[in-house]
């Protein structure tokens, strides 16, 4: 295999998911490609690179630091949204539900990965709420092991700071199914019923 | 419930195979390493998603292949199931997916659709081997049996393998979240607790009746539930109690070890002999009678919970035992609803509802019964 070709395979197969035979895939289509498609996909990266930082006070990704979320002066500046990865605050952002901020923590406590609340943005966010002092905190971890690790740890932490600290709910997805629900999943949302 | 069909694709020895299985008892007969074995253990898989035989999957796939599929249909309570067990290579490891009619499912989503109950040779490790082989025993039968023990399980080790590594100290020492993981210990160590005492006080009772049967009442088998963490009475708040004050009295011992040292993951099944421990004292044939009541007790109970007759799977076992124990071991399960049974030669005295399946270098053919 030639070597430009052989070193963007590689390239491409460090990426997430892609393994060597999709790698192979995308360089064949890129070699189909106009030269400008290629250049665009080079300089968007670079973009992205050289561009985007971290917000100072939510730690999303933002190009102006503060964020345009944590400047937005019509976003509900007394409810913070926590979440592990700035891509849950796209998610979020998505369901158009919120109009609080954000803060993103940059992970979640795992002490077999080396992580611990030191090497997460938590500290910030304890001084975050010395200063703001806001309404209500929402904890918006993945229901997995290390995502209700880290949300216990949380609100064990800030409940001498006074501020309400609520969790997402645990549900049935809308539009599903309650026969093909799994058991524990179902047991959950059957706690967490509501009042009609 | 019945398996109707069972299908293999490139697993262990077998290239392409596709076997309709009858009602009642299946009879896989062969010379050693023709592939009794591996059909055993892909028909175990279609119900527990595992292999009986070993943890290292790539094994399963067939040398020189990638991807090794196992296929099923059966019947249960709830109507006809198809269930799919496929191994691929990935990597240096394997990747294992699992298909629920048609659906890909979780594992969790997977395990317990079509109930088996297990029997090799290995079993034997039962009365000798260390505790862990008893807890093996009681998660595998506890986790077909109820999806939720399952899931507690999983959380449970992944908080003592994350609380270890806080305990190694690979980040900052941190009693909150030692505390946090202490919590979720006690919640999830409850649950597993009092699953594994309801089903032990099933399965004592289950296993002292066939264990009198086997021997004709000369000795008694007394199978107990030993918890690490003692507790008063079988309550979630007496064992949730007993699990947090325990975790309390160990916080330095823990420190100072690096590890966890209380809780499920260190309990253990009791098994006696009129008052003597089995594994120390037993003879080998005490040690394989009682384990033969152990298999019976855990196909009996699991029958009666689940309302349903799981498949009872005996791997070369009839060999392993004297006629007449064997013989007493196909009776005392004699109203099974299917079994499948490996054996180097045609059993004596099968029933006349048995069917044979000649194995020979991974062809099966159906026979009739002589």
């Amino acid at each position: 295999m030639a070597g430009p070709v052989a070193a963007l395979i590689n390239e491409f197969s460090k990426l997430p998911t892609v393994g060597p035979k999709t790698a192979a895939r995308l360089v064949f289509y890129l070699l189909n490609r106009p030269r400008h498609e290629a250049q665009s996909l080079a300089e968007a990266i670079l973009r992205v690179k050289d561009r985007v930082r971290f917000c100072s006070v939510c730690h999303c990704l933002t190009e102006s630091d503060p964020c345009d979320l944590c400047t937005d002066p019509d976003r509900d500046a007394a409810t913070i949204c926590v979440v592990a990865e700035a891509k849950d605050v796209y998610a979020i952002e998505r369901t158009g539900a919120f109009k609080g901020r954000y803060h993103v923590l940059g992970g979640l406590i795992s002490p077999m990965d080396g992580i611990g609340p030191a090497q997460l943005h938590v500290k910030e966010l304890v001084e975050r709420i010395g200063q703001q002092s806001p309404h209500e905190l929402i904890i918006a971890t993945n229901p997995n092991a290390e995502g209700e690790a880290t949300a216990l740890y949380l609100s064990r932490l800030l409940q001498p700071l006074g501020t309400k600290v609520t969790r997402l709910a645990y549900g049935l997805p809308i539009g599903g199914d309650l026969d093909y629900a799994d058991e524990v999943t179902l047991a959950k949302a059957l706690e967490g019923r509501t009042t009609l | 419930m019945l398996l109707e069909r069972v299908a293999l694709s490139n697993f262990r020895n077998y290239a392409e195979l596709d076997l309709e299985l009858a009602p009642g008892l299946n009879v896989f007969v062969g010379a050693n390493a023709q592939g009794k074995s591996n059909l055993l253990e892909a028909i175990a898989m279609l119900g527990t998603g595992k292999s009986f035989r070993t943890n290292h999957d790539a094994d399963t796939i067939r040398t020189g292949f990638e991807l090794a599929v196992v296929r099923g249909e059966a019947t249960v309570r709830a109507g006809g199931v198809a269930l799919a067990c496929a191994i691929a290579k990935n990597g240096r490891g394997t990747r294992k997916t699992y298909t629920l009619n048609g659906r890909d499912v979780r594992y969790a989503n997977f395990l317990g659709k079509l109930r088996v109950v297990t029997f090799v040779p290995s079993d034997l490790q039962l009365a000798s081997g260390a505790p862990g082989v008893r807890r093996a025993f009681l998660n595998a039968a506890l986790a077909q049996d109820e999806p939720r023990y399952y899931r507690e399980l999983a959380r449970y080790r992944k908080t003592v393998a994350q609380k270890n590594a806080l305990l190694r100290g690979t980040v900052a020492p941190n009693p909150e979240l030692l505390e946090v993981y202490d919590r979720t210990l006690v919640e999830s160590g409850t649950q597993l607790m009092l699953a594994r005492d309801r089903f032990v006080r099933a399965l004592a009772e289950a296993a002292r009746d066939a264990h009198a049967r086997f021997t004709v009442g000369a000795e008694t088998l007394e199978v107990a539930y030993d918890p690490d963490v003692a507790f008063e009475a079988p309550t979630s708040d007496a064992v949730a109690a007993a699990f947090d004050a325990r975790l309390r009295d160990v916080v330095e011992s823990e420190r100072a070890r690096k590890s966890s040292v209380a809780g499920p993951h260190r309990d253990n099944l009791r098994l006696t002999l009129d008052g003597t421990s089995l594994g120390a004292y037993g003879s080998q044939g005490q040690q394989r009678t009682a384990v033969l009541a152990l298999k019976v007790a855990e196909y009996s109970v699991m029958r009666e919970r689940a309302a349903e007759a799981p498949l009872l799977l005996l791997d070369d076992v009839l060999s392993e035992l004297d006629g007449e124990r064997a013989a007493a071991f196909l009776r005392s399960v004699g109203d099974y609803e299917q079994a499948f049974v490996t054996a180097t030669h045609v059993p004596s005295d099968l029933r006349g509802d048995a069917r044979l399946y000649r194995i020979d270098g991974a062809s099966v053919r159906a026979q009739a019964v002589a």
